[in-house]
């Protein structure tokens, strides 16, 4: 059985959203976006988002509800999704090599119906919208592996069809252009420019220990089950490269050195890293102030 | 108007009568948001018990009363459930789901709460699978007492409690997370499902920050946003002073007099249109509508010690004075305070009509709620309050 590992950090978009408020930002670039459930919220409240990340699931269902300003999916969609067609070939073992391990042997076939009829979906938009329901389901079913009596069971078509319908209420307009990239946390910064930027940089070495819920979801995605995130961050700047403490700091330094253009810059970090970032950005920005609602949810702010 | 100037035999302290408006302020909040009366009690008093029974400090237990209590607040002046506002039910859907990071707004700004109590209210509403609002947290993102506080929600919305340990159950993994499924069949099996009577912790309240009448201003203040009768309750509270001070008021009548004129908007909280939008302020066929909205106010303020007496003047501001309105009281049976209250609502009906409509018929307000003088209105109420309109002007 694999761990689930608890999450060390949270990010509310709602007090994001405060923070740009009460900075008059209407504009925000996030470099390292992850599930980008956050830049939806603040689309939602008219801030135009312009989201980056190296995974390209994160970037899908980036296209699904913050690119996307209407495209949805139908009933009919959505039955095409979460069903094997008739007359359609599948590759019905593509994730053999998880069954057993992972999930049983109907979720792996299921998880290979999945993945060939969203890859024949008809839009990014659609296709994002389904990536983020279906990831909900395979989040349930590593849960229900954990608890398998504290969780009923749902047939997979009936829980991926409930997850996937839902998407559709996050889809908005905010009658601004925003964006996702797949791309390297400086090529981000770089491409946009924007009132805010938010980071929220990964842990030193913190791919090695990353959640199974999201590098399995790419590997998915990759239809390749061997699939590790060292593989899709081993020449990034928060790789292999930044392993030790110093070239860790530095990369740091480069990334707020790389958004000196931006007038405000925040930082969310937990209270136990807070010291070390707070010097290195107090070495880059004249004005900083912190908000620490909670040790696993703290702000640094920082002004031009 | 001062208010609490402890008048009565047995003065209450600032903290006790702080807790008596925020019961008021999660009545109107849950009224707001069409929730059952008693909605934010009973989810008040299930989350204490809950959380005693997951084994949490007893002040977390004690703060997490007080933000059931306050659960809803934020759906006062929510942009998708104001009055008249234009979005498309997709928008005001979408506005709906601020509602609790308006409430924790709500929260932040009231001093003598202890500071947690704000994001617990934030995040009541997120599910352990990521799809809740209005931030999308999930799994251990979202802190475990705002998961007890949703756990709170199903017991106060139960109709039959035996029936939420099914739901409880079904929805596990999905809206709640696993382990506080477990919590709640602990709590179920330890209290069958019975919340038992709680006394309010006062003493969770800061004492030296406790300031009860800033925070009821606030909660008239965001009635009339609901309501977009934005500084109706201004306008009538200068009237309803003057014209309390005129007639020689009591103390205490004056102090229920002040809660009712902060209050009596909460009885138009959900309707389509103010009850003076839909039939002249002086007309018989708008009797039963007032007499409505004023139970309905009147009733949200029930068991309420702070507001017995103001609850009393809402009851009573559809009366007429000659006994033909609703209640049917007549005379000085009718407490003063809704006397003077109902003819400074009606004033203030009749000048905002003369400001904004053209009329062919250009009778002053004034001139007006004088014909209704010794029928809807006490003469000395309406004499006094003409006299200080007049004075105003």
């Amino acid at each position: 059985m694999i761990e689930l590992t608890e999450r060390t950090r949270r990010i509310s978009p709602s007090r994001l959203h405060e923070i740009l408020a009460t900075n008059d930002a209407r504009s925000l670039v996030d470099p390292f976006m992850g599930l980008p459930t956050h830049l939806n919220y603040l689309k939602r409240h008219g801030i135009a988002v312009h989201g980056g990340d190296l995974l390209e699931w994160f970037v899908r269902v980036g296209e699904g509800i913050v690119v996307n300003d209407q495209t949805i999916l139908r009933d009919s969609e959505v039955a095409e999704i979460v069903e094997m067609l008739p007359g359609r070939i599948y590759p019905l073992d593509a994730f053999k090599a998880w069954e057993g391990v992972f999930f049983t042997e109907e979720q792996c076939m299921y998880l290979g119906v999945w993945l060939d009829n969203v890859r024949n979906l008809r839009s990014d938009g659609q296709t994002g919208l389904a990536i983020l329901g279906l990831w909900r389901v395979f989040c349930y079913w590593l849960q229900k592996a954990q608890a398998p009596d504290a969780m009923p069971d749902v047939p997979p078509s009936e829980l991926a069809w409930s997850y996937i319908r839902q998407t559709e209420s996050w889809v908005t307009t905010n009658l601004r252009h925003n964006t996702v990239r797949a791309s390297d946390v400086l090529t981000t910064i770089s491409a946009q420019t924007a009132d805010a930027l938010f980071i929220a940089p990964p842990a030193r070495n913190s791919f090695r220990t990353a959640d199974a819920r999201i590098w399995m979801w790419e590997a998915w995605w990759q239809g390749n089950p061997y699939f590790t995130i060292e593989h899709a961050y081993k020449d990034s700047l928060f790789g292999a490269r930044s392993a030790d403490e110093q070239s860790y700091a530095r990369a740091i330094a480069s990334v707020l050195s790389a958004a000196a253009n931006y007038p405000l810059l925040i930082l969310q970090t937990t209270d136990r890293r807070l010291a070390e970032f707070e010097s290195l950005v107090r070495n880059a920005r004249p004005s900083v102030e912190i908000l620490a609602p909670y040790p696993n949810e703290v702000y640094i702010i920082a002004k031009k | 108007m001062t208010l609490f100037q402890d008048p009565d035999a047995v003065p209450r302290t600032a903290a006790s009568r702080l807790a008596d408006v925020l019961d008021a302020f999660g009545a109107v909040g849950d009224r707001a948001a069409g929730n059952p009366p008693g909605t934010a009690r009973r989810k008040a008093a299930a989350a204490a018990s809950i959380a005693r029974a997951a084994g949490r400090p007893d002040d977390e237990a004690r703060a997490l009363y007080f933000a059931g209590l306050l659960h809803a607040v934020g759906a006062i002046d929510n942009a998708g459930l104001r009055r008249g506002n234009t979005l498309s039910p997709r928008l005001a859907t979408m506005a709906r789901w601020d509602f609790p990071a308006d409430g924790a707004r709500v929260c932040a700004g009231i001093a003598a709460l202890p500071a947690e109590i704000a994001d617990w209210v934030r995040w009541q509403a997120e599910t352990w699978d990521g799809t809740g609002f209005p931030d999308q947290l999930r799994w251990q993102g979202i802190p475990e007492c705002a998961q007890l506080l949703q756990l709170a929600d199903l017991v106060a919305r139960a109709s039959e409690i035996d029936e939420t340990l099914a739901i409880v159950g079904g929805l596990s993994g999905r809206t709640i997370g696993p382990e506080f499924a477990n919590v709640f069949v602990r709590w179920f099996h330890m209290t069958g499902g019975e919340v038992e009577a709680t006394t309010v912790p006062v003493d969770i309240l800061k004492p030296e920050l406790s300031q009860p009448a800033p925070v009821l201003d606030l909660l008239a203040d965001r009635i009339d946003a609901h309501n977009n009768t934005h500084g109706r309750r201004l306008r009538i509270a200068r009237v309803v002073d003057a014209v309390a001070e005129r007639v020689g008021l009591a103390i205490a009548e004056r102090d229920a007099l002040g809660l009712a004129t902060r209050t009596f908007g909460a009885g138009e909280l959900g309707l389509a249109h103010a009850e003076d939008e839909s039939f002249d302020p002086l007309a018989r066929l708008g009797i039963a509508a007032r007499a409505e909205n004023a139970t309905i106010a009147a009733d949200l303020f029930a068991g309420n010690a702070t507001f017995e007496h103001a609850a009393e003047v809402l009851r009573a501001r559809a009366a007429w004075y000659d006994g033909t309105g609703q209640p049917a009281l007549i005379h000085d049976a009718i407490p003063k305070g809704a006397q003077i209250l109902a003819a400074a609502i009606a004033y203030d009906a009749l000048e905002s009509v003369h400001r904004t409509q053209i009329r062919e018929d250009r009778t002053s307000p004034a001139d007006r709620l004088d014909t209704a003088a010794g029928t809807q209105f006490d003469p000395a109420v309406a004499r006094a309050l003409l006299d200080v309109t007049k004075a105003h002007a």
